[in-house]
């Protein structure tokens, strides 16, 4: 009876499944265009999804194995079953195999549940509890069919009572897993997921890549309305990523502004965006939710503003003002969706459009548009501190080696002091260099962060015009911020350059023998992560190398390397000033002081300045270039 | 203070003009918006749902359209320009064209920042207007069809309320709310209209000559001395400036009293 | 008692010479009621020791320091003292430089007394006797008018002097024009009411009024005029009607001038008001916007008592700051944040209470013309920025100014 029951059912569950995938693609195509190669992609995709992405999973031994048994021996379970009861092939292989495949999923399924027992804070619940349950049923109702056809049980084993149960079983595990997959219900992420590996928009990150740069916005339709004010103002294939989110909250338990308190939690984010596209309230959400923000009050639609003009829309627009643009989440989520880019989206349409920037961001803006620096400085001072060095300015030499960026670091008293230490540094290695000077101007990335993409492309064409005139082989800047911009967003608008960050170009100067380096006298030293320079560029070695060169006591943090936790510092985070329960330096330099150290080396201004905004006494806060520019051996020679 | 309370009953023949005119940066000199003018603006919008009337009389070139776009950033779809030639006196031109357009309520910034920056061209408009005329407004409180209860900034954030019959203009002071940040997209799509061009009307200031701002000496004490003890103690006093005077083991009463007394000194303590 | 002082030059030699015969003679006659002290020929105060006190009833020399003792020459100083000055007497001036004060809190400002002061050098350049004509229109408390540098005074009638009513005392000031037709208009650029009226004047004498003025050359009566909002200077040919800012011209303080009252026989024409003062809106200073106190009290993470803090923001009238770690602490709103993250003030008194001054706050603070720091760490920054600095804790000293406030109130209250 089951046996000619099986082809109904599965053919029955897939065409619902076909159905579901219809109505649900027709939803991401509301979306706007998106240059994505299809085909290449399609053609990737197996490798994105069991490298690239495995890689991340992996992170997670335990549930890395739980996936490749569930998912393994469902999809293997799921293929054979076709073949076995829809097509009616008769091979005791092919059912060996279905009793292999389902009991690998079965033992998959048992460790899902056993993590569902207490599951940590971060897992969604509702629906994700039922899910063990679902794959338990699927993977026992198979196992159980396989048997008779493996010959290992009678036909008609257990009659018309296990058939009904079995039948039951099949039902709610087809149910589950392939019109759920289609139909919006926990498995959508295997569906969803697979796609969005195929046409995600930023190809280049898998294989070991990197892409971590904005996209530029296009100016030339006046008309056009600028960032993201509804949901089908994303791309087609943003909104498909959004689709592929698995709730495991990797993201929202790396996320420092949830953790600060504050009305953020990329997770929720990512989950209303799919409440957007399909329209709803997210009342059925099962997770953290933003702190402070009970659920059941947002509501929203795939043509409505996510921010509401007035009342409440799908978001508040503290949400997306909190985001420090640190990038922990993108580096944590399995799925590899990128929220940073989303919410930069979100933030460009309410400064643009609506000019919206909360607190200072309004004026930081206006001063960057004026004055060139964010904090309204003369612009003819940009060199102030620098009166009694003699810096070579390149409007002088013309030409040079190395062209130092000082960033906007140069008008704030604390990095003055790191600006001068590596230029005593470059200066005791006999570098050649020079400076823009006054010429330079900000790099534009507060601009671009806070979502004023006018600005920020303003910015850089004047830096890439001022940089044209002049030769120089490379640019070195003590500012990861403007490093990352010059390096990754500039090549867009037509600046390509040969960028360092300081503690690079250091170290390779320490291993060409240009530095003479005693050893550096005081205490443990743990060194913290600038996001802009680890999770955005990959420079996790040449500050570390850098330490060990100096003889220090190196100690790491819990939180350090890919993992560091951001100071707060980035993405305009301390100009939009979002209140929360504590202060993320705050928590950052309890991660300092837990590790023992009584020096934390840092290389980037903006750390520098939040970390050292943290109450005494905590830890002397000093950049590489300090600690290394302090263990020079002078020599007279070279004076 | 508080943001602007007042709305206007929209069935009111009340209509806003707002005059703006094209600023600096005080420390580039950049051209923007003007600050009090955007003020006034930001206030004009405040008042009613229906978009103010907003007027540029001056100059019109590649340099200052991004300035006046400024405005229209803050979310006014048209900017009306009355074009004059840079020496030109603005006020006939404008006179005369809200002689033939008027409003019940005008609002301007109380002082330009490019140019003279005299502060008459309000006075004289409400001059040639007939209107009444209060300068330093910092919040519009009531707007009735032919009265508007307003509130002058003073020194030191005191403000004074005042009555002022309509039509009038409204110059208002750096002390009221902020503008509203300027949109970028707004600013684009906004359209300037140019509606007059140069009235024949020279300006009698070629005596006049500009030049960038000297920084004014800072007074000198002179001391009378009376007799030979004060002329002693003014030529034996400490030079100022030379760092601080620190008071270390003082009783908090020693203490207080020295910080009561610079204060009197100061004259911030009125008591 | 006849007051005009004669003096004796011989008299004053003798007394100044010990060695002459006749020393002791006059040296009785002055113990004896003559003066102790006069002014010398150059102008200098002169003393005689031994001529001070008097002969006590024992025949015994008596000084009584204390100033108790009756004795005229008490009054006699005091005499000497305004004799200083030269006053000066203006009869029949054949013209007028008229000159409308502030008088904010019905007292001469700084720079009203500025404006005298350049209303008479004005008036010492003309060929033809020309008096200064103060015009007051608000009411008045100070009384030492001649001091100030007038040679004649107007006094608006009781109905006519208030605060602010543009529109009357624009009818008063145009009547004293077609009375007096002045050859000068002086008034202070201030945003209250003076420099309102001036402007209202300049158009309705179709003047084109010099405003921000700051310098003026006397000879060749160009004015230097602060122009584009501060950022450059304006040099032009002075005209009738002046507005000038503070230290324009130094205050009269060589001479004192009679003051004399103008009958009010000015008519000034009634005026339908358009305008009518409500009357001042009490304002809370501690609510000021923080970038327009002008005296702003300052607390950071030394203060242990806030509500004694808001006490004494209170009594001082000054604007509440605070520094980040305050308002990270929750002490204070996010918008009283002082520094290069928060608001960059402008004050001119900064009184900061246990801060130690970060760069970023101090950053802030740049602007401040005196900086007083209350702190218990003597090496910390904002000691070193401070132009005065105490090192004691913070609650104390709060609790000792708050008491002194107090006494200080009581006192005035029991002079009035």
């Amino acid at each position: 009876m089951l046996t000619s029951l099986m082809p109904w059912l599965l053919a029955v569950a897939i065409l619902l499944a076909v159905v579901g995938a219809l109505r649900r693609a027709r939803l991401w195509l509301r979306g706007r265009a998106s240059n994505v190669n299809v085909w290449a992609g399609i053609r990737a995709m197996p490798k994105r999804y069991l490298v690239d992405l495995h890689h991340v999973v992996e992170r997670d031994r335990y549930i890395s194995n739980t996936h490749v048994a569930t998912a393994g021996g469902f999809v293997l379970a799921s293929v054979l079953a076709i073949f076995l009861y829809g097509f009616a092939w008769e091979s005791k292989l092919l059912a060996w195999l279905l009793l292999a495949a389902s009991g690998a999923m079965l033992i998959g399924a048992v460790r899902v549940a056993k993590r569902r027992q207490s599951p940590p804070e971060r897992l969604s619940k509702g629906a994700w509890m039922r899910l063990p349950k679902s794959l338990m049923v699927f993977a026992v109702s198979f196992l159980i069919l396989s048997l008779p056809a493996a010959g290992l049980l009678p036909e008609g084993f257990g009659g018309v009572v296990l058939a009904a149960l079995l039948t039951a079983g099949i039902v709610w595990g087809l149910a589950e897993m392939f019109i759920g997959m289609t139909w919006g219900g926990p498995m959508k992420h295997a569906f969803a997921g697979a796609l969005h590996l195929a046409f995600h928009r930023r190809p280049e990150r898998f294989g070991g890549g990197r892409s971590t740069g904005l996209k530029a916005l296009n100016f030339d339709d006046t008309q056009a309305p600028l960032g993201v004010e509804k949901p089908t103002d994303f791309t087609w294939n943003q909104l498909l990523g959004f689709d592929a989110c698995v709730q495991c909250g990797r993201c929202e338990a790396v996320c420092p502004a949830f953790a600060a308190g504050q009305p953020l939690n990329p997770k929720k984010l990512i989950q209303d965006m799919v409440v957007g596209l399909a329209g709803g309230s997210d009342a059925s959400y099962s997770g953290s939710p933003y702190p402070g923000k009970p659920l059941g009050e947002h509501k929203g639609g795939p043509f409505q503003a996510i921010v509401a003009r007035e009342g409440k829309g799908l978001l508040d627009p503290e949400t997306l003002w909190a985001c420090t643009t640190c990038r922990a989440c993108v580096e944590e989520c399995p799925m590899m969706i990128e929220h940073v880019d989303a919410i930069v989206d979100m933030r460009r349409h309410l400064t643009l459009e609506r000019g919206q920037t909360p607190n200072k961001g309004a004026e930081v803006l206006e001063n960057l548009i004026a004055t060139d620096n964010p904090g309204g400085f003369n612009p003819g001072s940009r060199m102030n501190w620098a009166a009694d060095l003699n810096l070579p300015t390149l409007a002088n030499v013309k030409r040079t080696d190395v062209l130092l960026w000082l960033g906007d670091g140069a008008f704030d008293m604390r990095n003055q002091r790191t600006l001068r230490a590596f230029v005593k540094v470059l200066r005791s290695a006999g570098v050649q260099f020079a400076v823009l000077g006054n010429e330079e101007r900000d790099s534009g990335d507060v601009a671009r962060r806070l979502g004023d993409e006018a600005t920020f492309q303003h910015l850089a064409k004047q830096n890439i015009h001022t940089l044209q005139k002049y030769s120089f082989r490379s640019i070195v800047t003590c500012d990861p911020h403007s490093f990352h911009v010059l390096k990754n967003e500039y090549p867009e608008l037509g600046g390509e350059y040969v960028v360092y960050h300081h503690t690079t170009f250091m170290e390779r100067l320490y291993r060409d023998k240009q530095l003479s380096l005693k050893d550096w006298v005081g205490g443990r030293v743990t060194y913290h992560d600038p996001c802009y320079l680890g999770r955005y560029n990959g420079v996790y070695d040449a500050p570390r190398q850098l330490l060990d060169a100096l003889g220090i006591d190196r100690v790491e943090m819990t939180r350090s390397g890919f993992r560091s936790r951001c100071c707060g510092g980035g993405g305009g985070a301390p100009i939009t000033d979002i209140p929360g329960k504590q202060r993320i330096p705050d928590m950052r330099m309890d991660d300092i002081k837990a590790s023992g150290a009584s020096v934390v080396a840092v290389g980037c201004p903006q750390c520098t300045a939040m970390l050292e905004g943290v109450v005494e006494p905590r830890p002397q806060v000093l950049d590489i270039a300090e600690l290394v520019a302090q263990s020079l051996i002078e020599e007279e020679t070279r004076a | 203070m508080s943001r602007n309370l007042a709305k206007l009953p929209s069935n009111d023949e009340v209509s806003v003009t707002v005059l703006v005119s094209v600023g600096q940066h005080p420390v580039t000199g950049r051209l923007r918006r003007a600050d009090q003018d955007a003020r006034a603006l930001e206030m004009a919008m405040g008042l009613s749902d229906a978009e103010p009337r907003v007027i540029y009389a001056g100059p019109l070139n590649d340099s200052i359209e991004p300035a006046l776009r400024g405005y229209l950033g803050m979310g006014v779809s048209e900017l009306k320009v009355l074009r004059q030639s840079e020496q030109n006196d603005i006020v006939p031109a404008l006179s005369a064209f809200l002689n033939a357009t008027p409003s019940s309520v005008i609002l301007c910034g109380s002082r330009a920042e490019l140019g003279e920056s005299s502060g008459l061209v309000p006075y004289q408009l409400a001059d040639a207007l007939g209107y009444t005329l209060v300068a330093n407004v910092a919040v519009i409180e009531k707007v009735a069809a032919s009265q508007a209860v307003v509130l002058q900034a003073l020194p030191r954030g005191q403000r004074r309320r005042i009555e002022v019959a309509l039509p009038a203009i409204l110059a208002v002071d750096s002390a009221s709310p902020v503008a509203r940040q300027s949109a970028y997209a707004k600013a684009t799509r906004g359209f300037i209209n140019c509606v007059v061009s140069d009235t024949e009307e020279k300006d009698a200031t070629n005596e006049w000559h500009y030049a960038p701002a000297r920084k004014r000496p800072k007074r000198l004490k002179i001391i009378k001395a009376t007799s030979a003890r004060d002329r002693f103690k003014a030529a034996a006093a400490k030079a100022e400036g030379a760092g601080g005077q620190v008071l270390t083991s003082v009783t908090a009463e020693e203490g207080a009293a020295a910080i009561l007394k610079v204060l009197k000194e100061e004259g911030v303590l009125k008591t | 008692m006849n007051d005009i002082k004669r003096r004796d030059p011989r008299a004053e030699w003798i007394l100044r010479n010990r060695l002459h015969p006749e020393h002791s003679t006059y040296a009785l006659t002055q113990a004896t009621g003559r003066l102790s002290e006069w002014i010398g020929p150059t102008g200098v105060k002169r003393k005689n020791p031994h001529l001070v006190g008097f002969i006590g009833p024992a025949g015994v020399r008596r000084i009584d320091r204390s100033g108790a003792q009756s004795n005229q020459q008490n009054t006699v100083k005091a005499k000497v003292d305004i004799d200083a000055r030269r006053l000066i007497q203006i009869d029949g001036p054949s013209a007028y430089i008229v000159v409308v004060p502030e008088l904010p809190g019905g007292r001469f400002s700084a720079q009203d007394k500025d404006l005298f002061g350049l209303a008479q050098q004005l008036a010492a350049k003309q060929s033809e006797a020309t008096a200064v004509l103060g015009v007051i229109l608000s009411p008045l408390k100070d009384t030492e008018l001649g001091d100030v540098g007038m040679d004649r005074v107007y006094f608006a009638d009781e109905s006519q002097c208030s605060e602010y009513d543009p529109e009357t005392h624009l009818q008063q000031l145009t009547a004293i024009e077609r009375e007096f037709n002045p050859l000068y208009w002086l008034f202070p650029e201030h945003t209250s009411m003076s420099a309102d009226l001036g402007r209202r004047l300049s158009v309705k004498l179709k003047v084109r009024a010099t405003s921000h003025l700051w310098q003026l050359d006397l000879d060749t009566l160009m004015a230097t005029c602060r122009a584009s909002g501060g950022a450059s200077d304006l040099y032009r040919p002075v005209s009738r009607v002046i507005m000038a800012l503070a230290e324009c011209a130094e205050p009269v303080s060589d001479t004192r001038h009679e003051a004399r009252v103008i009958d009010s026989s000015i008519n000034a024409a009634d005026v339908i008001k358009r305008i009518r003062n409500l009357g001042a809106v009490s304002v809370d200073p501690a609510k000021v916007a923080l970038s327009e106190a002008e005296f702003i009290l300052s607390g950071g993470k030394g203060i242990t008592n806030w509500d004694a803090f808001h006490q004494l923001a209170r009594s001082l009238g000054a604007t509440e700051g605070a520094s980040r770690v305050a308002v990270d602490d929750g002490h204070m709103p996010r918008d009283r944040q002082v520094g290069a993250t928060g608001t960059w003030v402008t004050a001119r008194v900064y009184l900061a209470i246990g801060i130690s001054g970060a760069i970023q706050h101090l950053q802030g603070i740049q602007a401040c013309d005196k900086v007083i720091a209350i702190n218990t760490d003597p090496g910390c920054d904002m000691i070193k920025r401070a132009d005065l600095a105490v090192i004691l804790d913070s609650s104390e000293l709060i609790q000792s100014m708050l008491d002194q406030l107090q006494q200080s109130q009581v006192e005035v209250q029991h002079v009035a």
